[in-house]
């Protein structure tokens, strides 16, 4: 009972936010690429909160890269030391060291894609006709991301650090004794949100 | 702990930053030769074409240097570095002792004998600061023909041209190799660009030179002769030959210089204590596999970095660039990686074009992927640039690299050799996960 108790605190959301933030959280196996729809849930919610924050800059910041039957999402992962910082020639681009989001000061850039050609994710987009590159900036100002909340296949996630190892530690335990472990999910869910 | 810093730019800046990172109190002294505070300095082409204004030029935000606690020397030119006696001489005697020293000074640009060539005259010059820009910005509106000459076709040249064309000028560019941009671009996409130049006001005088520049009395240019017999009306003459390292000052301090400043692994001179960085230095090129001149922003960011690290006191090595750029001409984006044209002939090659608006050459030795050309579509450059520089081998995927799935490796990748089908954080505070870090990438 001590042992459940535990690990409900552990994988409580925002507390795990808090400490540990890891925020957005791939699980590119749950991506279809929305099947059948005419537009990508989480691109479409990108592109409409983006218009609502940006004015002009208003192009998604993720992307749905497609090979066979496998979908990725193609998203800005912040690297601690970014080489599109590094590259960025007007100094648009930023470390937050606040938050620890790398930025963009649309501002500034003019469009030398020196970011484009470094970045090692592809998550930097050429918009060629309103001259600037874009790149996601994690929603900082909202509660939840944007593609997180629409993403309706679970490949979108916004996380911490405690309860991405307790997931990982339920799915590889599910995967060894899947057929004998019998846990309440809905238990814990319930005390999670 | 005094630190002192010699230039004002990129590498000079990141090293600031690098070393307050790990040193909050220590006297940081940043020393500039212009007047002005961090300013784009490759921008100053967009600066002629209104891209970028007055406001946004500026490189850091406008209480940069009193947030971080640097104090600033603009306006002074070193004389001397007294490595001996660990102090640096200013232009106007004043003295500055140092504990730890960085050297960035950058390029300044080469300029070969010309006849008639004069950097006083308000129509002549070079084109690498911001003065230069203005002096332009006012010599455009004094020009009576409204014709430019821009010697050099390499990467300054073409945006000085693009600049001066902006300000109504008519700009011929005189290019001593038979293509514009002739060391990173081939015969093919160079005469792309060259045809995207032409059509836009800017001619080409490519396997040609300037020899003689006529003045009038002022001193200001008329006319050029080229080395063709030709002679062309000039209003404005700028030379864009090219830069070399600026390490005229260090004669006499003991600093190893062949070319640039020779540096070790951690960015350290042969002297104890004195760092270098940036455009001015000789470091290893990862694809030649020797040391070389890499002249490029994001080389001189990662080496100030990595000098001010070691500077703080905390070790850190520096593995090596290699060359790379990017530039885009009249809407034509244009991306060289590494090795573009191949004089080895064990390096295999592939191209695919599509009429003039898409082009894209792999170069291949073996297995590896070690150089890339991408004209007009150039999504997901950096994950070929990611790969060249690990040297991954991708000769499975020249064929998807060519159609432009560059993303397919990535999706490969993620899926299956790191295989994180089960989850994957985009972003995080990995302090006690240092195997999770991104920069762990480069």
């Amino acid at each position: 009972m001590e042992k459940n108790m535990k690990s409900i605190k552990l994988t409580n959301l925002k507390e795990d936010l808090k400490k540990n933030q890891i925020e957005i959280m791939l699980y590119p196996s749950k991506c279809d690429g929305c099947e059948g729809q005419e537009y990508k849930s989480c691109v479409q919610a990108c592109e409409t909160h983006m218009k609502e924050k940006y004015g002009k800059y208003n192009t998604a910041r993720i992307n749905i890269k497609s090979k066979g039957n496998k979908f990725f999402p193609i998203l800005c992962h912040n690297c601690e030391e970014a080489p599109c910082v590094d590259a960025c020639m007007p100094g648009a681009r930023y470390r937050d060291n606040e938050n620890g989001w790398t930025l963009t000061n649309y501002k500034k850039c003019v469009g030398c894609w020196m970011c484009v050609m470094v970045c090692p994710f592809g998550a930097i987009e050429r918009v060629g006709k309103d001259h600037y590159a874009s790149k996601c900036d994690g929603c900082i100002d909202e509660e939840t991301p944007k593609c997180v909340e629409a993403c309706k296949k679970g490949a979108l996630k916004k996380i911490g650090i405690r309860n991405y190892s307790y997931e990982r530690r339920l799915m590889i335990a599910n995967k060894l004794y899947g057929p004998h472990l019998k846990i309440n999910y809905n238990r814990y869910k319930s005390n999670n949100r | 702990m005094r630190y002192v810093i010699i230039g004002n730019s990129y590498s000079g800046l990141s090293c600031a930053d690098a070393i307050r990172r790990f040193d909050k109190t220590g006297e940081i002294t940043i020393i500039s030769d212009e007047s002005y505070k961090a300013y784009a300095r490759p921008l100053i082409s967009y600066y002629l074409e209104g891209k970028t204004t007055d406001e946004t030029i500026w490189y850091k935000d406008d209480d940069y240097y009193e947030k971080n606690n640097y104090k600033t020397l603009f306006g002074k030119r070193v004389v001397s570095v007294n490595t001996a006696d660990k102090k640096i001489v200013l232009d106007d005697n004043e003295s500055i002792e140092y504990d730890k020293l960085f050297i960035g000074p950058g390029g300044v640009p080469f300029v070969p004998p010309i006849d008639g060539f004069n950097a006083e005259s308000p129509m002549m010059g070079t084109f690498t600061k911001f003065d230069d820009a203005k002096k332009m910005e006012r010599g455009a509106k004094l020009a009576k023909h409204k014709e430019a000459i821009v010697i050099g076709g390499g990467l300054i040249g073409l945006k000085a041209s693009e600049g001066l064309r902006a300000l109504d000028m008519h700009v011929t560019i005189a290019e001593l190799l038979p293509r514009v941009l002739g060391l990173a671009l081939d015969e093919i996409s160079g005469g792309i660009t060259a045809k995207k130049l032409n059509e836009n006001g800017i001619d080409t005088a490519t396997n040609d030179t300037v020899t003689k520049i006529n003045v009038d009395e002022a001193g200001n240019p008329t006319s050029v002769l080229m080395k063709s017999g030709r002679e062309l009306v000039a209003d404005i003459v700028i030379v864009a030959i090219g830069v070399r390292p600026n390490v005229g000052f260090l004669e006499g301090s003991g600093i190893t210089i062949d070319r640039g400043i020779i540096v070790d692994k951690t960015m350290m001179t042969n002297i104890k204590d004195v760092y270098a960085g940036g455009d001015a230095i000789v470091s290893y090129d990862i694809l030649n596999k020797k040391p070389n001149i890499i002249a490029i922003v994001p080389l001189a960011c990662e080496q100030g970095r990595v000098a001010g690290t070691n500077m703080a006191g905390i070790y850190r090595e520096y593995y090596g660039g290699m060359g790379l750029n990017s530039v885009e001409i009249y809407g034509l984006p244009i991306i060289t990686i590494g090795l573009t044209n191949p004089n080895d002939p064990s390096q295999t090659v592939f191209i695919h074009q599509e009429g003039e608006s898409i082009y894209r050459k792999l170069v291949y030795d073996g297995q590896v992927l070690v150089g890339a050309i991408l004209l007009g579509d150039v999504a997901g450059a950096g994950i070929l640039s990611a790969i060249i520089r690990q040297g991954e081998k991708c000769l499975k995927y020249k064929d998807e690299f060519l159609k432009g799935n560059i993303y397919s490796f990535v999706i490969d990748n993620e899926f299956e050799i790191y295989n994180i089908n089960e989850g994957y954080a985009i972003r995080g505070d990995f302090e006690d996960l240092p195997q999770f870090s991104r920069s762990n990438w480069r």
